[in-house]
């Protein structure tokens, strides 16, 4: 479904990805960590090109993401993307969030793309709050109703940058029970969390990355019982002392 | 005298009317004009296209650094000499709409880049194209610190129209210049043509300074 090779990516003179190697396939559960700068997040903005890279080649559901001739727009409906800082329209009610995509990109007839909306917005608990705007809700509601505006487009990945590391401790369950839901319902994704009870919980496989090469990949069991490497041993002893 | 003078100004007021007109016509047309202009040029000087950002960005040097009057006896005497014929109304709806346009692209260009660059990923992961993204998500935040500037930058244009006067065009400061001819009291014949230009300025004015307000208790909102 998704395949690096040999992916290589500069900002400027520094250099945050280095040769990156993965193979993620249909259905899999993967989670990304490792320390802050670690080149994570700009992992995983590659697989829908909100980042360029320089070097190698990146294939998405059969589509080359290296070929600069690639339309983007259609990959990216496929594909959903779940934001840190949730990135909700702040002048359209939830409802329309979610709705927004499956009107204009799939020309669905607007009662249509509504009632999809609400179901949408009930499967992560939020039936109720589809004419609220983003203002009128917490954040684990507004990272919800993000998720929700994915899951709209019947995406074949799912990608989430940190999607809980903005949220106030007691709101991170809420949206970590919609994530496990959705692993458990078969689909791919990629999260780049700390989220080590997540990770332990859903993930097929854990990968650590630092200082832009991916260093360590395994199942989550052997991966926090045994890391095969130090990097990846002090990471998860800090992460899971604090 | 004084009542001799006012009683001709009223008798010659319907005069003072069509200059009215004739500014609200150049200015509501070129208006019209530098905004969908602007808007276009605006979006194109927030892109990450350099070239774009810097052919944009010497045309509103250009336009910013010289007088207008300048400008339009520019366009008024130098085109025909490249073979180009206009008549006074258009080249003043010609040279107000390029004056118009480099202020409103400005407006328009700082509007956009006021939207968080947050809000262009979402709506490009969700794989709306270029335009889409803009129509439904970027321009609508926009008008938020827009809309403002934009009615205040409708009064100055407006102020600015008198300047066609120069080359020939009937508009209200030139109705003034004409009357003042045959009533020679000056302060009665431009306190008036002041009168009109208020009249059509100030309600403007207020517009923008309530969309200030609103905008403002908007912005606290989000």
């Amino acid at each position: 479904m998704i395949k690096f090779n040999g992916v290589n990516k500069w900002f400027g003179k520094l250099h945050v990805l280095r040769d990156i190697d993965l193979h993620v396939t249909s259905g899999e559960v993967v989670v990304v960590c490792g320390p802050s700068g670690s080149g994570k997040s700009t992992l995983i903005r590659c697989i829908n090109r909100l980042e360029k890279f320089q070097k190698g080649e990146l294939f998405v559901d059969g589509t080359p993401l290296h070929d600069h001739s690639t339309n983007l727009t259609k990959l990216r409906a496929e594909i959903g993307f779940v934001f840190q800082q949730f990135h909700l329209y702040p002048h359209m009610t939830a409802l329309q969030n979610v709705t927004l995509a499956p009107i204009n990109v799939r020309k669905m007839k607007r009662a249509d793309a509504e009632k999809l909306g609400r179901e949408k917005l009930a499967r992560v608990g939020l039936a109720d709050k589809a004419d609220a705007h983003p203002t009128q809700l917490s954040g684990g509601q507004q990272q919800r109703v993000a998720i929700a505006r994915g899951l709209a487009m019947s995406p074949k990945i799912m990608l989430f940058d940190e999607p809980t590391s903005a949220l106030d401790p007691e709101m991170i369950g809420e949206v970590l029970d919609v994530m496990v839901k959705l692993a458990s319902e078969g689909m791919t994704m990629c999260v780049v969390t700390h989220e080590m009870g997540f990770a332990r919980q859903v993930a097929h496989r854990v990968i650590f990355m630092d200082e832009g090469s991916l260093v360590e990949s395994g199942n989550p069991h052997d991966f926090f019982a045994n890391p095969k490497t130090d990097r990846a041993a002090q990471f998860i002893s800090k992460i899971l002392t604090h | 005298m004084m009542l001799f003078y006012f009683q001709r100004l009223v008798e010659i007021f319907p005069f003072f009317l069509k200059g009215l007109w004739m500014t609200a016509a150049v200015s509501g047309i070129s208006l019209i004009m530098a905004t969908i202009i602007g808007l276009l040029l605006g979006i194109a000087r927030a892109s990450e296209n350099k070239l774009l950002v810097r052919l944009i960005g010497a045309y509103v040097a250009v336009i910013r650094g010289t007088p207008f009057v300048v400008q339009i006896f520019i366009i008024f005497f130098i085109l025909p000499e490249w073979g180009i014929q206009l008549e006074a109304f258009p080249a003043a709806l010609l040279s107000l709409t390029i004056l118009g346009t480099a202020f409103i692209c400005e407006i328009v260009a700082g509007g956009i880049k006021a939207v968080p660059r947050g809000q262009w990923e979402a709506a490009s992961s969700s794989g709306l194209n270029l335009y889409q993204q803009l129509r439904y998500v970027i321009v609508p935040q926009s008008l938020q610190t827009i809309l403002p500037p934009l009615v205040g930058q409708y009064v100055l244009l407006i102020k600015d129209s008198s300047v066609v006067s120069v080359i020939g065009v009937m508009d209200l400061t030139r109705v003034g210049w004409v009357t003042v001819n045959r009533i020679p009291e000056g302060l009665m014949v431009f306190s008036l043509v002041g009168l009109l230009y208020f009249a059509i300025s100030y309600p403007l004015i207020r517009l923008s300074n309530r969309l200030e307000k609103k905008m403002a208790t908007q912005q606290v909102m989000l």
